[in-house]
This record gives C-alpha cells, structure tokens and sequence, in this order.
C-alpha cells in the first residue's frame, strides 16, 4: 500500500486517539485501488452549497455535464445564504447606467488593486473586472433580482436598495485617483438578508436545471488514481462510508475554516481570539485540508475578513480612532473591513474611539463598551494609560483643522469632521478582547484563473478545482468592499464548473 | 420521520440537559455579550431590531418556541415542538445544536464550554 504511514493515521481508525490534535492537518488522499467500489457517480461532483458551488454546479449542467452536488447540512446555501448577499460589479452595469453612475472595467481594476495592497491577485481581478458585465447577466439570467434603488449609506441599511458604494471608493486617497463609482449590487432585502435571497435564486436555477443537491453528507477524503489524477470523493452519510466517483473533476467549495479553532490557532492566529466568528457551521476547512492531502498550494492563509462595524449611526465617525499610543492611525470613515484590518493586525489589536458628546452612540451598544469617561482629554488619556500630553496632542492636532473641514494627516471625508470639544469625553475599548469583530478567512487553496487547484510545485491536479472560501481568491486582506467574497465565489464557481466540465476523462 | 427522531432526541435532551445542569454556573452578562457575537450573523437580542436571518431574541425566555411574530423561517420541527423557552432549554441546544432539534433551521457550531453557555444566557435574559 502507498503512502502507508499518512493513510493510516488520518483514517478513520484513529477516532479516537487524537482526532482534535489533526483537524488542522491535511486529509490525505485515498488510493483508488483501496476503494471497495463505487456508490455513486457523476461528471463534476461538487463539495459544498454555497454561492461558489452552486454557480460552479449551474455552470458544469449547462456544459451538459451530469453534476451531483454534496452538502453537509440538510439546508443547503452554506456560509453564503447568511451573508449580506453582496456582489461586487462595476464596469457600467445596467444597474449602474439605469442609476446614472458611470463606471468603467479600468476604473473598477484600478480601485482594487490600488485598495487591495501587495496582495491582491491582479491577474484575477483584471479578468473578473473585463467579464463584470457578464457576470451581472449571468446572476440575472439565473434570476437573481435587483431594484433600481440607489443607497447613499456606507453600510446596508436601506431595505429598498440594490446598488451602493460597498467599499472605499469615496475614501482618501482613493477618491482622488480613482474615479468612485458604487459597485455593491444587492438583492433588496430586510435586515441584511440579501444573502438568502440571491442563494434562493441560485437554488431554484439549479433545481431547474435538474441538479441533484444531497444533503447531510460529509465529505471527508479525495479519491486518487495511481497518477495523481482525482477520482472522486469518500464521503460519509448516515454514519456509513461511501465513495462517490467523479469521472471529470471535483470541484472543493466547502468554504473557509473560521469555526475550525485548531486550523485557526495554527494559520490565522490574528482572528482567532475575534468575538464574532462568521459563517454558518460548515465552514471548517475540509474542502482546503482535502486540498492539501494531494499537495495543493495554499496561499494567504492568514488573511481574513475583519470587520470592526463602528457605523451605523455614521455620526459616531466624527468621533477619534486611536492606537496604543494615543494616535490616530486611519481615517475613522474608511470602509469598516479597513478599520477592522487596521486595529487587529497593525496595531496588536488595540485601539479606542475617542467621542464628545455630540458623536457619542445614542445608547448603550453591542458592538463596543466604555473604557473612560472624563470631563476633559487630559483625564481621558490619563485613564486609559496614555503617555503624558499624547491624547492632547491627537486631539488639539485634529481640532484645529476639523474646524477648517481638513484632516491633512489621514484625509477623513469634510463630512465626519467637526471638533471634539462638547464633554463628557468617553473613549470606547476597540480591542480585540472587548469590541465586536466579525471574521472570516480568506485563506485557501491556490487555483488558476479556470478554477485548477494548483499543487506545491506549481502543476494543476487533474480533475481538481476549487471555488469561494476553499480558495485562495480576489479577497484578500485588508478587506476593501463588501461583495468581493461573494463576487469571487460565483464569479470563479462558473470557472471552475465549465473548466471541470470539460475536461476529457 | 426525522421528525419524529428529532423530538425524540430532543425530549432525552431536555430531560438531560435539566437534570445535567441543575448546578448551571453563574453567567456573566459582559462576558456573555461577546459570547453572542457570532449568533449575530442571524439574531439580535435589541427590541425593536426585529428578525434578521433568524428570528428577534428579545425576550426569548418564557415565549412558546417557534412563534416569534413575522419570523418565516422556522422549522416544523421547532413549530411543532410545543415547548417554552427556559434558560435550561436553551443551555441543551447550544450544548449540541444537532442532536437537540436535528431538522431546526439553524445550522450552528455549538458552544461547547458550560461557562460561555451561563454567560450567553445571562446576556440574553437582560433584553426580556
């Protein structure tokens, strides 16, 4: 038998000998000539429900491959249909045109790889940029809705609205180099649902299409032929092991790992110790540890979505955002994903919200609690440990040109500036410890621009692909607008689907 | 008849859980705020927030389950379940979220330390 030692110990024999001490490990692979036989089989079978699989899935079927989808839960949508439901398109739309915004593919490139940092993907991007038009077809054709409602809001809270400056597209430096355009298209929906909406219609287009989707089936290891070609998948349902081939290709899209501790600790130490770990339950990283069980690449493994949501009420932004030292650090109005990124990874993950009483929260609030309360900045910097004069400094700094509509040192927008100088002065705890982060991982596999899971010396596996949070994707940290996790996910799904589709078995 | 095994489960649960936790830790409403975070990709506990992908907490303890007002998404089984939310009820479910209602609609991890659990409800049990 090969690779003996790695087979054994990650077989089901060990149960009970140490299971919690490997679940940050690869799943290795299972030698196809240690399949008892096929239980069950199809062209493309993919793991995972979500807006990645699903698209991946419609994509494969209309390819005219017989496609079988494989779902953990007996409710299938995964982290996707809890999201906001967000998708990131630009380029002109027709939701863009209808609205008046115009918008083109190069300015749309051009605010993600200026806001995305060294390490966004541009090879991705460029290509999801030039194929937005489509793609914003592609979700309609498949009948995901879209309002001609426009929101000016920087967070989601217009219950009507489809489109919306998702990210920091009207933020300094941003604002000045690019021209800003609102690229968050949403199904309109109440509180936030707009995740269940758009994998609603994604579901129904697929059960249209005649796709079977099996709930309560966990897939746990990848099938391998002697070459390394993938064969299928072992899964487990009902307590009992099964093997179902695929005789195209695979396609992982069991999304990220945020409520996989051990995987976290070991890959995302940053978001680990976040309070608001978020995702539905099965984003547990099977789809990336069977990835790497056949020497997959994985890539960025410790970025992630983190969200410290200040805002709403965008009052509160007129508010003083300082580090350990009592220093400002980024403009309080950025996109919340940036401030979240800011605070947890730059700054150790401390940080406080400085406000007067006229930018104060109307009430007590979940996200945040007070750590000082004083009747001047000298006595707010001195309870929260400041050094001498350092708060002062950052407060009078700010002062004297909020009272002139500038902030010359980060650039906040004319209007979130006003001076704090109505006591009582509070100062909110944004650290890790007790403000509200919502986080997810952005880590994953890494795949070629058709969705090809690529091993560790840089060769596609054959008959693998990945798709969403199981991949190494366009989101990347820091996180610069709500939608591109979703856009990504669908935007590639496709990819993946018609490229596994395909393939000559 | 998954239905059927879900309350099934669910009743050894309940009688379980009650005997299990009669000496259930004292929970901290502060600790239990951040302990809540992750059920806010569906819940809030705030009156007036209304329901989200799940349904309003608020005053969850004492209510028949299941009947929140303008809440679509509910499973049968958990409509069908016929029981009042009580600190310990709560505490089995986010215990082991898939063997306390199976076929519930809300796919959740768990909470598998006792003392988070405490603290959860005692956070909870501040927006009744």
């Amino acid at each position: 038998m090969k690779q003996t030692r790695r087979g054994f110990l990650t077989g089901a024999g060990l149960a009970a000998a140490g299971v919690t001490a490997l679940r940050s490990t690869p799943t290795a692979a299972l030698d196809r000539r240690d399949v008892p036989g096929w239980d069950d089989e199809a062209d493309v079978v993919v793991v995972g429900s979500g807006a990645g699989g699903i698209s991946a899935a419609i994509e494969a079927r209309r390819a005219t491959a017989d496609v079988q989808v494989l779902e953990l839960f007996h409710i299938p949508g995964g982290s996707s249909s809890l999201s906001g439901g967000v998708c990131y398109m630009g380029g002109g739309t027709p939701l863009q045109k209808a609205l008046g915004f115009e918008d083109t593919p190069e300015d749309m490139y051009r605010y993600l790889i200026e806001a995305g940092g060294p390490y966004a993907p541009a090879d991705k991007i460029r290509l999801y940029c030039e194929e937005s038009l489509g793609h914003y077809d592609w979700l309609v054709g498949n009948g995901v809705e879209y309002a001609r409602v426009y929101s000016d809001e920087k967070e989601l809270a217009h219950h009507a609205a489809s489109l919306y400056h998702s990210g920091s597209e009207r933020n300094y430096p941003y604002r000045d180099r690019v021209r800003p355009a609102p690229r968050g298209h949403v199904p309109p929906a109440t509180n936030m649902m707009g995740g269940q909406r758009l994998m609603a219609s994604l579901l129904a287009s697929a059960e249209r299409l005649g796709i079977p989707v099996r709930t309560r089936v966990a897939c746990e290891r990848l099938v391998t032929e002697s070459d390394g070609t993938i064969a299928g998948v072992a899964v487990r349902e009902n307590g009992v092991r099964r093997h179902v081939r695929a005789r195209r290709g695979v396609v992982l899209a069991a999304g990220g790992f945020i409520h996989n501790p051990e995987m976290l600790k070991r890959h995302a130490p940053e978001l680990y110790p976040c309070s608001g770990h978020w995702g539905r339950a099965g984003d547990l990283g099977m789809g990336i540890r069977m990835g790497m069980g056949v020497g997959a690449n994985v890539l960025r493994m410790h970025h992630g979505f983190a969200v410290l949501p200040l805002y709403p009420p965008e009052n509160v932004l007129k508010g003083v955002a300082v580090n350990r030292l009592g220093q400002r650090c980024i403009a309080e109005d950025a996109y919340y994903g940036a401030i979240g990124h800011e605070f947890l990874y730059n700054q150790g993950g401390r940080g406080w919200l400085i406000v007067d009483a006229s930018c104060d929260y109307p009430g007590p609030d979940a996200r945040v609690v007070m750590a000082a309360l004083a009747g001047d900045i000298t006595a707010l910097g001195r309870a929260l440990g400041f050094a001498p004069g350092a708060l002062e400094a950052t407060i009078d700094y700010y002062n004297a040109h909020a009272r002139e509509g500038r902030d010359p040192l980060l650039g906040k927008s004319a209007a979130f500036l006003a001076p704090l100088e109505r006591p009582p002065f509070k100062a909110y705890d944004l650290g890790v410890e007790k403000a509200f982060y919502s986080v997810h991982t952005f880590g994953g596999l890494e795949t070629t621009l058709a969705g090809e899971v690529v091993n560790v010396w840089g060769d596609t596996i054959p008959g693998l692909y990945a798709a969403g949070r199981t991949s190494a994707g366009i989101p990347a940290a820091p996180y610069h607008a709500s939608g591109l996790s979703i856009g990504d996910s669908t935007f590639f799904g496709r990819r993946a689907g018609a490229v596994a589709a395909a393939r000559k078995a | 008849m998954r239905q059927g095994a879900g309350s099934a489960a669910a009743m050894v649960l309940v009688l379980a859980g009650i005997a299990a936790h009669a000496e259930r830790p004292t929970g901290d409403p502060e600790r239990g705020r951040q302990v809540f975070q992750p059920c806010r990709t569906c819940h809030y506990p705030e009156p007036g927030f209304g329901n989200y992908n799940g349904p309003s907490l608020t005053g969850i303890f004492g209510r028949k389950a299941g009947t929140r007002e303008g809440f679509a998404g509910y499973s049968k089984a958990l409509k069908d379940s016929g029981f009042v939310w009580t600190p310990e009820l709560l505490d089995a479910w986010l215990a082991s979220p898939g063997e306390f209602l199976a076929d519930s609609t809300m796919i959740f991890v768990g909470i598998p330390d006792r003392q988070a659990r405490a603290d959860l409800i005692a956070y909870l049990q501040q927006f009744d």
